[in-house]
């Protein structure tokens, strides 16, 4: 007997290819508002007249060193995380410590690394646009390769590109007062606290964030629209203490 | 079937979901459509395979309970899920099916999905690439075919004893079943009535028999041979080569072979089919002993006479098999009429439900008081052999639990590998009642082409459509053009006037 195969056809632009090139699209979107403001930054600015890339990229390296120092040393100190997820303090606060070293390495890459002569304002935001650029690469990059190309629609990856332009300004922000810190020497007297006490509120940031996810259970879309909040009002308050800072004595 | 295509080839799905109600203008070529069993229309069906328009794929949700008897409500419902299930599946096995045909049970998440996909098609728009809603993908290969379908016989004796003086050859009375299915769905055909009830029915039969014949002192002066067959869709080739594969001396020696169809779900009526006519000495011999013992039981039993047509390959009964080897044989059933080819083998209703252990019993008890009669010659005697609570009474707790174990497993022959487990456990069962069992492994005829892939996982994806995806882009292109304009303004044309204003 004869046995004729039937093959089902296939429309020609079927379903299938049109859900890839979504996906992709989708991909390219994230990309863009994950990465996109970090370039328009540098283009807008005079950074670019002044072609401080060098600052950015030696600040960019400093970061991914401070971030592998970070993890060497969570990986020391902190214990497994058990399953009943309480709140513990000395955990939290071994983080907070863990933490510092970001600002270390800021110190290191405003004050020791040899920059060319770039005006005091312009380092702050070329060393703050590496170190910003660099965190969203390590952080974001490959969870936005690897998830936005799926097939199943999720807020999630828009979600982490939000964050990405928070946590650009909050870095440009601490960035502005560790130039204040450390490479102004006359301040104003009275601003001097205030500037410690904002740069270790940008400091801790991270921390609080993970504490509104875990301990309030706040759901990611709020943590992000706080995010993006307190980064406004820390760079407003950051602008207007570099720029008090900038008045003659 | 000899060349000709039926039934569906299809198994990859990639398609968004609709449902009914559609909405108008509907492209249902790159749709697949999801349809609760009793929604489904099957006019429309029959348009789309009639007309072999394109369907991206169906996806048919069952309820729970199919043939659930006592089901609340008015009588018009209790029959309706099974009527229309029935004809749904005739028409997708004689029918080519150009599309892929997915079944799954109703369950809170699908239930939800179905309501979502209403929700979204009630807006007015089709399920497309452009408007988003839900994806249905079924990662498949291409069905592949079956290279050597096997079919495995399992047979067992219960030698009787013979007398000193006998040189010949005891008689033998053959009891055989059909144990496979067939059906739309493969993966769902458990055929608890067609032919579970058959095949339990015989094991229950060989377990009260070998008590008899496990003392010399009861054991009857005839040799009883069960046979649990594979193949009975096809029409019954695995009996035909079963039967073949006998020495002709053995077979000769058949007195007559009672074949059980379908004997899970009757009340009062049973029948007897035979291909010899019913003024046959042999027959109506037999048929005297059965309206005897029903008499007794209160049932009744009809005769039904079909002559067999050689020309004709259909062949609709067991027994039909062993008359074209000149064997004289029966089939009880409750079935009235023959089934047509692919009808009652066990389709998507059969299940658990369709089927009660009370009818089993009565069937076992029938069949093994006439044999009783015949085998120690008790005829005219008023005595029943295996009462209840008596040592030989008929065991509800074993057909039951035979019974469930049958509802749980499909078996549809070309996908049952010769080693399969459950090929294994009813061979080690005739094993505990009967001695020299065999297994006879043969290959199905090959008019018959068989296409796997019978089970899969769907997956449901959420998608957003083409328009979100433009929409965020330009969003996003006004944001960085806002934020680079803002940054232009404040660093380049106001700082520094800031700056020389404090200077």
């Amino acid at each position: 007997a004869q046995h004729q195969a039937i093959r089902p056809r296939r429309c020609p632009g079927a379903g299938d290819d049109d859900a890839d090139e979504m996906t992709v699209f989708h991909f390219l979107n994230c990309a863009v508002l994950t990465f996109g403001p970090h370039v328009v930054y540098y283009s807008a600015t005079p950074l670019s007249e002044y072609d401080t890339i060098g600052t950015s990229v030696k600040a960019a390296v400093v970061y991914l060193g401070a971030a592998l120092v970070k993890l060497v040393c969570l990986a020391t100190f902190l214990k497994v995380p058990d399953a009943n997820d309480s709140f513990d303090p000395y955990q939290e606060l071994m983080k907070i410590l863990i933490g510092f070293i970001d600002v270390a390495g800021l110190y290191f890459a405003l004050t020791q690394l040899t920059h060319r002569n770039i005006s005091q304002n312009h380092k702050f935001q070329a060393v703050g646009l590496g170190w910003a650029f660099a965190d969203s690469v390590l952080h974001r990059l490959a969870p936005l390769w690897i998830g936005a190309r799926g097939l199943e629609f999720t807020w999630e990856y828009i979600f982490q590109g939000l964050e990405a332009n928070a946590n650009l300004v909050m870095t440009l922000s601490l960035a502005a007062l560790g130039s204040l810190m450390w490479l102004r020497k006359n301040k104003p007297r009275t601003l001097i606290p205030i500037i410690y006490a904002c740069a270790l509120l940008l400091a801790t940031m991270p921390s609080i964030t993970s504490y509104l996810r875990r301990s309030l259970e706040w759901q990611t879309p709020k943590v992000v629209g706080f995010e993006l909040f307190s980064s406004l009002v820390m760079a407003f308050i950051s602008w207007q203490l570099f720029s008090a800072c900038q008045r003659p004595m | 079937l000899a060349g000709a295509p039926l039934g569906s080839r299809a198994a990859a799905l990639n398609h968004h979901a609709a449902a009914f109600p559609l909405p108008a203008g509907a492209d249902l070529s790159r749709s697949a459509l999801v349809a609760p069993l009793l929604d489904l229309p099957l006019a429309f069906l029959r348009e789309y395979l009639a007309e072999k328009k394109h369907l991206g794929g169906l996806l048919i949700l069952l309820p729970r309970n199919i043939s659930a008897k006592n089901v609340e409500g008015n009588n018009d419902d209790k029959g309706e899920p099974k009527n229309v299930l029935a004809e749904l599946e005739k028409l997708l096995m004689h029918e080519e099916v150009p599309f892929p045909v997915y079944f799954a049970f109703h369950d809170d998440n699908l239930d939800n999905l179905l309501a979502d996909i209403r929700k979204i098609a009630s807006s007015g728009q089709p399920a497309s690439a452009s408007t988003g809603g839900y994806k249905l993908v079924v990662p498949s290969a291409e069905p592949k075919k079956v290279s050597s379908p096997t079919i495995s016989n399992i047979q067992g004796w219960l030698p009787g004893s013979k007398g000193e003086g006998d040189a010949e050859q005891l008689p033998t009375i053959a009891i055989v079943a059909n144990y496979d299915t067939f059906g739309a769905a493969p993966a769902l055909s458990v055929g608890s009535d067609s032919n579970g009830s058959g095949a339990v029915a015989l094991l229950e039969i060989a377990r009260i028999f070998s008590r008899l014949y496990s003392s010399p002192k009861t054991r009857g002066k005839f040799n009883l041979l069960f046979g649990l067959t594979s193949g009975g869709p096809y029409n019954y080739n695995g009996t035909s080569k079963w039967l073949r594969s006998f020495d002709q001396r053995v077979r000769e020696s058949i007195d007559y072979a009672i074949c059980l169809n379908s004997v899970g779900s009757w009340s009062h009526d049973l029948w007897m089919h035979v291909s010899k006519p019913p003024e046959n000495p042999y027959i109506k011999q037999i048929f005297e002993d059965f309206s005897d013992v029903s008499k007794e039981m209160g049932i009744s039993v009809g005769i039904k006479h079909k002559k067999i047509n050689v020309s004709n390959s259909r062949v609709a009964w067991e027994h039909e098999q062993f008359s074209r080897f000149r064997v004289t044989a029966l089939t009880l059933s409750e079935l009235s009429t023959p089934p047509e080819f692919l009808e009652s083998t066990g389709g998507l209703y059969d299940t658990r439900e369709s089927v009660d252990v009370e009818s089993v019993m009565r069937t076992v008890k029938l069949v093994s008081e006439i044999l009783a009669r015949q085998i120690y010659g008790l005829r005219g005697r008023n005595i029943d052999v295996f009462a209840d609570n008596s040592s030989l009474a008929i065991s509800p707790h074993y057909i039951r639990s035979w019974l469930d174990l049958f509802s749980r497993t499909p078996r549809v022959a070309p996908f049952l590998q010769k080693n399969d487990p459950f090929i294994v456990a009813l061979k080690k069962e005739l094993s505990e009642h009967t001695t020299d069992v065999h297994v006879q492994n043969d290959v199905l005829d090959g008019m018959f082409t068989f296409y796997d892939a019978t089970k899969s996982t769907l997956n449901v994806y959420q998608v957003a459509s083409v328009t979100f995806d433009l929409l965020f882009l330009l969003v996003l292109g006004s944001y960085l053009i806002v934020l680079f304009s803002f940054l232009v303004i404040t660093t380049r044309v106001y700082g520094p006037i800031h700056f020389c204003k404090h200077n």
